[in-house]
């Protein structure tokens, strides 16, 4: 087994009917068990690349691509989406459109169904699934009475019973109040570090993701631009002003104070980093 | 939610002896009903049929749901017996029994009118019955075991879990073009409220169709399935009967049809047509304009 | 007579508002609120916890159950939404809820055409609309072709054609990405000097922290607290009990403060001027 569970080689990717590709020449790996940000404006390409890991990309759109995905040593293009779905669980943005059934229960049975689990195993696997995105007991609930939040952890359920090596979320909390993002980050935490799930996640909350992910990369307009650890990826304040991200406010604070000529041991990402360097500055 | 929607179209949670019915004599009854329902006109049979499936509704208790459909649906469903009435949908020659300003009331017509309105309600009693005492996955399940394709039976069901969401939509979107002071009718309004509805929907199922692909949607073989509806003696009973007395009660109402045939014999003296006609006309506009001011506050 | 004169200076007036849906439930109870012409208020808070419902009795998509709403002096009661839509603006949440032309020209005219107005006043204001708001060079596209901070600026804008005094926005960084939340930031300012009154129902706490005048906390169908950001943000209390989290640049001179800051900041410009002034000393 290699360290690599996603490993994309030279991937373009141009929808029909544009004039310029969404990804250009893209080359990234994944390791098991990272949890990887995706980070950058609108129109970057970060849907698209993250719609490659399970082959929405190429299969459910219409478009050319070169280059090549593999997700656990299988090319994404050998096979239909559905083939993925037990490696690739995938999270969309909105919470509700990922539901279509009457009871959470249901909801969560879906997946299994369709590969065929035996009944028994899919009680199983659901009340557990239940457990680690903290909806038990909700089995019987209409998952359009739930709150967004709820919603979301149940799509993120419904996606974990099928046992998937990676969780690819694409921009899971942008509709959520702050309790849902909550919600939602501490979940794909728990999954990354209790349940060694690889994570990808493509979000705006800098703040969040600079505290969780181990890798971020930087997109703009169809190319990684920046790609390293948080404090690394985010402390190039003007690299990141120029593509359009906001680094952490903390960053922006000790970054424009270095400005200044004060001097910093470090530039902080993370709250708790940002009040360890400034503690002793009275 | 779906209680503040003008009509529910969701299973009522139940314990009664029809909830406990397997899908498939329920089923089997609808069709059956309408199928009875449709071969006659005779208004007795027709009110009887109405009324029986009524009380299957009210023992099952979920009449209170039910009700709110009957009683926004029924007073718009009472404009046929106007229309009928002046220009029936029954072969000629028509009897004249009143004249209501230059529109002529006819036998035929309340007789077509009264008929087609309860032939409907008796139906729709059964399939009412149906929808509201059975849950939709059990429902969806029974008619896989009837040979429906999975696929064919997800895009049914994943539909009716729309509607509501649909409606609560076209709400939304109401409110925000009245907030650009659109006004609530007319045809300037049909657009700036239609537009969106569509495009939100598509963008819905554009993302629902990624969600089901990424859990093996489509998938060949062999399905399981999470729900456990367990067959019972009653149930094969109910069902065998159901299917008797649909085939027994067709052929009977097929061959007294001439007997049945109450049009000339069901003759409503001039005044109470046209006091059957004007109320089902007034109820008919009066309910309009309750619903059309409720959405114009 | 006297009383009267004095509800109409302001824009927004409430008293002791109570909101009951049909089928029993509280939105809203008790709710006593004013703002003054040319203030930014944002309205923060929990989903669920009435902000949606108080803001749409702002241009009388909901009426009072109990107590009253007056906007610029007008009683919300007996009003249309037609005629309130002249004096409150309501943007939503959602741009897709409300853009359905077939250009971004279109839907800047849809609001000024609905109210009736003549044909040049109609386009002085789509002219000066679309200066303010920069949007030139998307003028002629379609609206569900741009992306989604843009379709945001143009649902804003196509409410700003109509001139109201009051503006109603609905998290309007919701889903943005940060050039679009920049956008909306700079716009808010230019509302404000504009002289427009603007609620701002949100989320995004360094938002607030950057535009809001007054910021009114909700929690549970009522209004719990009401003050200038700082008064709310150091307000621990109102904090824990609406389960909000003030903006990070805050936070961190939460942590400092006593020790090293003074006070606490609002934005990252102003926790860069406070901690250069330690530095300094």
């Amino acid at each position: 087994m290699t360290a690599e569970i996603i490993s994309i080689e030279g991937l373009t990717y141009q929808y029909a009917l544009t004039d310029k590709p969404a990804l250009l020449d893209i080359n990234l790996s994944v390791d098991r068990g990272e949890y990887l940000a995706i980070v950058g404006p609108c129109g970057a390409g970060k849907t698209t690349l993250a719609l490659s890991m399970n082959g929405i990309v190429p299969h459910m759109m219409m478009g050319e691509m070169r280059g090549r995905v593999l997700v656990d040593g299988r090319d994404t293009t050998q096979g239909p989406v559905r083939e993925m779905a037990r490696t690739v669980g995938m999270v969309f943005d909105n919470p509700e459109f990922q539901l279509s059934q009457s009871s959470v229960l249901s909801e969560m049975a879906l997946g299994l169904e369709n590969i065929g689990v035996p009944r028994e195993d899919m009680l199983q696997r659901i009340t557990e699934a239940l457990e680690i995105v903290g909806l038990s007991g909700f089995e019987e609930r209409s998952p359009m009475a739930l709150s967004g939040g709820q919603q979301q952890r149940l799509a993120i359920g419904a996606a974990l019973v099928m046992y998937p090596q990676v969780l690819v979320l694409d921009e899971p909390t942008s509709n959520l109040d702050p309790i849902g993002k909550e919600e939602v980050f501490s979940v794909a935490a728990r999954l990354n570090e209790e349940h060694e799930i690889t994570i990808v996640i493509v979000e705006h909350e800098v703040e969040v993701v600079a505290s969780y992910a181990d890798r971020v990369i930087i997109m703009d307009g169809g190319s990684i631009v920046s790609s390293g650890g948080p404090s690394a990826v985010f402390t190039d304040v003007d690299n990141l002003r120029r593509v359009g991200v906001r680094p952490p406010q903390v960053t922006e604070i000790a970054s424009g104070l270095a400005k200044r000529g004060c001097t910093l041991t470090t530039i902080p990402v993370t709250l708790d980093e940002a009040e360890a360097e400034f503690s002793d500055w009275a | 939610m779906a209680h503040h929607l003008p009509i529910p179209v969701t299973f009522v949670p139940g314990n009664s002896w029809f909830h406990r019915l397997h899908p498939t004599p329920k089923l089997i009854w609808a069709v059956g009903a309408l199928v009875l329902a449709f071969s006659t006109r005779n208004p007795l049979f027709l009110a009887c049929f109405f009324f029986l499936g009524l009380l299957f509704v009210i023992l099952a208790g979920v009449l209170t749901t039910y009700g709110r459909v009957l009683a926004i649906l029924l007073p718009i469903s009472l404009s046929l017996i106007v229309f009928q009435a002046i220009a029936p949908a029954f072969p000629q020659p028509w009897i004249p029994i009143a004249r209501l300003g230059p529109f002529t009331i006819y036998q035929e017509g309340i007789y077509s009118g009264m008929s087609i309105l309860l032939r409907s309600w008796a139906g729709v009693n059964f399939a009412a019955l149906l929808v509201l005492t059975t849950h939709p996955s059990d429902l969806f399940t029974a008619l896989q075991k009837l040979g429906v394709p999975h696929e064919l039976n997800f895009m049914v069901s994943a539909s009716i879990q729309l509607v509501p969401i649909v409606q609560r939509e076209f709400l939304i979107i109401l409110s925000a073009q009245r907030s650009r002071a659109m006004q609530a009718t007319g045809f300037g309004a049909a657009i700036p409220s239609i537009v969106p509805v569509f495009a939100g929907t598509i963008d819905r199922v554009q993302q629902l169709s990624m969600s089901l692909a990424s859990r093996a949607f489509g998938s060949k073989g062999h399905k399981t399935n999470i729900r456990d509806i367990k067959v019972s003696t009653k149930d094969y009973v109910s069902g065998i009967v159901g299917v008797a007395i649909t085939i027994a009660g067709t052929w009977l109402l097929i061959s007294y049809s001439e007997q049945l045939d109450w049009s000339e014999i069901a003759f409503l003296p001039g005044w109470l047509s046209v006091t059957m006609v004007v109320g089902a006309a007034v109820t008919f506009i009066g309910t309009m304009i309750y619903f059309w001011r409720k959405a114009n506050v | 007579m006297k009383e009267s004169s004095e509800l109409s200076v302001k824009p927004i007036k409430c008293r002791n508002l109570w909101h009951v849906y049909p089928g029993g439930f509280t939105a809203l109870k008790e709710t006593f609120l004013e703002i003054s012409a040319g203030e930014v208020v944002g309205i923060v808070g929990q989903n669920g916890s009435g902000k949606t419902t108080l803001v749409k009795h702002f241009n009388g998509l909901l009426k009072p159950s109990s107590g009253a709403v007056l906007i610029n002096g007008i009683d919300t009661a007996e009003e249309s939404v037609f005629n309130l839509s002249r004096h409150a603006g309501y943007v939503f949440q959602n741009p897709n809820h409300q853009l359905f032309a077939t250009s971004v020209l279109s839907e800047l005219q849809f609001g000024p055409k609905n109210l009736g107005l003549p044909e040049d006043e109609i386009l002085a204001r789509v002219e000066e609309t679309t200066e303010l708001f920069q949007l030139h060079a998307i003028i002629d596209d379609h609206p569900l072709r741009l992306s989604f901070p843009l379709r945001k600026i143009v649902a804003i804008a196509s409410i700003h054609a109509m001139h109201p005094s009051i503006l109603i926005l609905d998290e309007p960084t919701t889903g943005q990405d940060h050039n679009g939340a920049a956008m909306v930031r700079k716009l808010i300012q230019q509302l404000r000097s504009e002289g427009k009154t603007v609620v701002l129902v949100s989320h995004d706490m360094a938002l607030i922290a950057e535009v809001a005048d007054r910021v009114v906390a909700m929690w549970a169908a009522e209004v719990i607290d009401s003050g200038t950001p700082r008064e709310i943000f150091s307000n621990s209390t109102t904090l824990k009990k609406t389960m909000l989290q003030p903006p990070q640049a805050t936070q961190l001179s939460q942590r400092l403060h006593g020790r090293v800051l003074p006070q606490i900041t609002l934005t990252v410009d102003e926790t860069i001027d406070a901690l250069a002034q330690v530095a300094d000393t």
